[in-house]
């Protein structure tokens, strides 16, 4: 405790001195010197980012150093990045929209602050089903919204599609977030896309009255639930599972020991992956340097260090990911049309209401 | 609504463009509110999040009425065991912002967290303490909020004047009865005072309400914005929290009178009862628990969080620095244009009301109120769009908008102290207004500037939804980070900046309570 709080205390000098010492200054790139990088001279990218992971710092570093162009960002959640957007108008200075969620970024572009490009580079490395069909933006990488379950009470067949969760067989037994977690409207967009509004609602009503607990928490409050036995299965994200299993935590190791993730089927075409997506800004004023960076986010080294860093899939064809990614890697996805995304958003989450999903 | 200068002086001028700035956002929020109809929530859903916010404002209220109530009553009428110590140190958890606690309420009570685990292997039965519902949420800000009562009161009970106690005494009232029926009616605007700080605070919340998945009338605004994307959805739901906001406004302002009124009587240092034994020792623990609980279990808790996992030094750094700057220059600019405004409109009482609002108007409407102008402003100068200093200019209006009454208050009443006739008096020996104020004001309310200024500094170390949305390029303050790290769940890694918040704001908490304890005559503690 008392060592704790010395280095607290440390930290807090240090800063103080820091504060007297130094002049505010935006992003400076720590690469900017070192031997190996190419002079920061290439100018820069203002990047308007919603994700904000250690795997994406990581890329900025490298791109700079072998471009010398400087990566300038602000990170805002999607909807105040898409309100700031709105506010500056034509003076906006950004030049790379991402965030990590296709409804989000489909509403960007359909807000008209994404202009398409033509770039071989990315049209042959992103697949068709990760790109917009308008080309205003593409996936740099995936995320499956998917099942963890008990695998000492559950059966894996008990599981393969998203309808079990409604089924009788898990009465009182379901963990779930809010409704208004992105990743559950952006779920619950693709199933009234395959399934049509009034499925999609039974359905809805079946998760609820299954419900262990209101809906509560974060994806990995969940999967410790199921580890605590207050639920067996629940709704979430592959890459929280990952990074607990690889955690230098024991106890979160511990927490999934007894799970196992099911890629559930939505009509017998794939399971459901949200996507993190990138786009040029319409009044991009780094235009040249922005299309630089968008092809780079699709390269093999970035691709790889989403993988790696994140546990994300790739969306595209030529990365390596670490054993635990790749092990799922080869799950399908359901290959529904980007757009359906965004389309769906406004009533998924009235079907959420109505359906009593918190 | 008097005016006070019927002809512009430099002074006015000054209050003039203050009012300006801490009414933009309000004003942009009511237009917004007129904008198109768009897909929102049902209306069942609507009056879901309003009872649950009345349940949690009845809630929080009642708590922190008790609670600090009950402190207060204990340090300022009696004496026990560590009551010195207990007098300040009760203030503490005012350095940790809601969401804090939030965060370490949430995971010490978690299904999977370590009181219930340990409790099911010892029991083989899972406890029913769920932080993640109303009586959690209710529990963790009544633990945030009752500083605010407990200062209140406790500043009431100990200048009230004991010549009136004494006398209910010789009229034949028992002690306890003259309690009952003298010293609480007296004391009965402070606590409401008090209480309507706490409430402000509970709908103006968004940080702590969402992560324990308290789905309030604020939730809802964010879900308009966010699910739906609509700023005039949003903006519509928030109209009755800005009218729940000037209605809390009105009641503490009013009750504030009250107090001046009640304390202004001849005081005698207050006679306190001495509790001795088993009743003393029950008095200091109370006090402990509400300490322990407001602040060294759940800050305990992330600091063991955080301990186990890692932190970018840099970058905690960089952000601490960023808003010790930003925080400094924001407290001054906010404490001269409050003092503006105080000079100006001392005899007004509309005016610091209505500039009043945006402290208890939720931060999250606030944004979307400071993104209009701010688009007006970036529209009509393009290129400082990506400007540092532009982008920082922003923000330190921003939170001058909304942080205004943090510091009008502590000024106000510091500028209530300087006699009327003083300052006749320098007018007729010809000095200006602004030399008046300059000479005779600022000299004797130097110090309520100062609190004014530590009160806005703590909280811009708290502040969000504003920063967030305005910052320039590559700029963190430690909030936005430990917000990113319990987004992506990572709470040992937000444990760190949001305990470097709590380290900064300590301090100045600290000092701030000396000062309240020594401007009251009487308490010598």
């Amino acid at each position: 405790m008392i060592k704790r709080l010395s280095v607290a205390a440390l930290l807090t000098t240090t800063m103080f001195v820091a504060a007297c010492q130094q002049q505010p200054a935006t992003e400076t790139a720590s690469t900017e010197g070192t031997a190996d990088c190419v002079a920061a001279t290439g100018g820069s990218v203002n990047l308007y980012t919603a994700r904000h992971y250690a795997s994406d710092e990581a890329i900025y570093e490298a791109f700079t150093c072998s471009t010398g162009i400087r990566i300038q960002k602000i990170e805002m959640q999607a909807d105040q990045l898409l309100a700031r957007l709105q506010a500056e108008g034509d003076a906006s200075p950004a030049d790379v929209v991402v965030i990590q969620d296709a409804g989000a970024m489909g509403q960007a572009a359909n807000d008209g602050f994404l202009v398409a490009f033509d770039d071989a580079t990315i049209d042959g490395r992103v697949p068709e089903q990760w790109r917009d069909p308008q080309g205003r933006w593409f996936g740099i990488a995936r995320r499956a919204r998917i099942i963890a379950y008990d695998t000492q009470r559950v059966q894996p067949e008990e599981v393969d599609e998203y309808a079990d969760l409604a089924s009788p067989r898990f009465r009182g037994k379901v963990c779930a977030q809010t409704s208004d977690a992105v990743y559950n409207l952006t779920l619950m967009s693709a199933l009234i896309d395959r399934w049509g509004s009034e499925r999609a609602l039974e359905w809805a009503r079946g998760v609820v009255a299954n419900m262990a607990r209101p809906p509560q928490g974060s994806d990995s409050d969940q999967i410790r639930a199921v580890a605590a036995g207050q639920c067996e299965v629940a709704i979430t994200n592959h890459y929280y599972f990952l990074r607990m299993a690889e955690s230098d935590d024991a106890a979160d190791r511990a927490v999934t020991e007894h799970l196992a993730l099911s890629f559930p089927q939505i009509s017998g075409q794939g399971s459901h992956f949200n996507l993190s997506g990138a786009g040029l800004a319409a009044h991009a004023p780094n235009r040249e340097n922005a299309i630089r960076f968008l092809e780079y986010l699709t390269g093999p080294e970035a691709q790889g260090t989403f993988a790696s860093r994140t546990n994300e899939f790739p969306t595209t064809t030529e990365a390596e990911m670490p054993a635990d990614v790749e092990a799922y890697s080869h799950h399908a996805a359901d290959p529904l049309p980007l757009p359906a995304f965004a389309e769906h958003r406004a009533e998924a989450q009235r079907i959420f209401e109505q359906a009593g999903w918190r | 609504m008097r005016l006070s200068a019927p002809r512009l002086t430099p002074l006015g001028l000054g209050a003039l463009v203050a009012a300006l700035i801490a009414l933009a956002p309000l004003v942009a929020v009511l237009i917004s509110a007129t904008g198109p109809m768009a897909d929102s929530l049902t209306p069942e859903t609507f009056w879901r999040y309003a009872r649950t916010s009345a349940g949690l404002v009845l809630l929080v209220g009642l708590g922190t009425g008790l609670l600090g109530g009950i402190a207060a009553w204990l340090v300022a009428m009696h004496d026990f065991p560590g009551r010195r110590l207990f007098s300040w140190a009760l203030v503490l958890p005012m350095a940790a912002p809601a969401f804090v606690l939030a965060y370490g309420y949430a995971s010490l009570f978690d299904v999977a967290g370590p009181i219930r685990t340990a409790w099911r292997a010892a029991f083989g039965w899972d406890p029913p303490f769920e932080m993640r519902t109303l009586w959690g949420a209710a529990l963790v800000m009544t633990l945030a909020f009752y500083p605010y009562v407990y200062l209140t009161l406790r500043a009431a009970l100990v200048s009230q004047s004991s010549g009136l106690t004494e006398a209910a005494r010789t009229l034949g009232l028992s002690r306890r009865q003259a309690f009952w029926r003298v010293t609480l009616p007296l004391a009965r605007p402070a606590l409401a005072a008090g209480m309507a700080l706490a409430v402000m605070e509970t709908l103006a919340d968004y940080g702590a309400t969402s992560y324990l998945t308290v789905q309030t009338l604020t939730t809802g605004v964010v879900r308009a914005w966010s699910v739906f994307y609509s700023a005039a959805e949003a903006a519509r739901l928030a109209l009755p929290l800005l009218a729940a906001a000037a209605v809390l406004l009105w009641i503490e302002r009013a009750n504030r009178k009250a107090v001046a009124e009640a304390g202004q009587a001849r005081w005698r240092e207050i006679e306190r009862v001495r509790l001795s034994g088993p009743a003393g020792w029950g008095a200091s623990a109370y006090c402990l628990t509400l300490i322990g609980l407001g602040l060294v279990l759940p800050l305990g808790w992330l600091v063991q969080l955080g301990w186990a996992s890692e932190h970018e030094t840099v970058r905690l750094i960089a952000s601490s620095r960023n808003v010790l700057i930003l925080g400094g220059v924001a407290a001054l600019f906010t404490t001269a244009l409050a003092t503006l405004v105080a000079l100006s409109a001392r005899d007004g009482r509309f005016l610091p009301r209505l500039l009043s609002l945006g402290y208890a108007t939720p931060g999250v409407v606030m944004a979307i109120g400071l993104l209009a102008p701010a688009g007006m402003i970036w529209r009509a100068f393009p290129s400082t769009v990506s400007s540092f200093l532009m982008a920082i200019t922003l923000l330190v209006l921003a939170y001058a908008a909304r942080l205004m009454a943090a510091a009008l208050e502590p000024i106000d009443a510091g500028l209530q102290r300087v006699g009327r006739s003083v300052r006749a008096a320098a007018r007729t020996l010809g000095e200006t207004e602004a030399g008046a104020a300059r000479r005779i004001d600022l000299p004797i309310a130097s110090g309520a500037l100062f609190t004014a200024a530590l009160l806005v500094f703590i909280d811009v170390l708290k502040e969000l939804p504003a920063t967030m949305i305005l910052r320039p390029f590559g700029f963190d303050t430690l909030a936005v980070m430990a917000d990113y790290y319990a987004k992506d769940e990572r709470l040992g890694e937000a444990a760190w900046p949001s305990l470097m918040i709590v380290l900064i704001a300590l301090p100045a908490v600290m000092w701030l309570t000396r000062r309240v304890s020594h401007s009251r005559p009487g308490d010598r503690t």
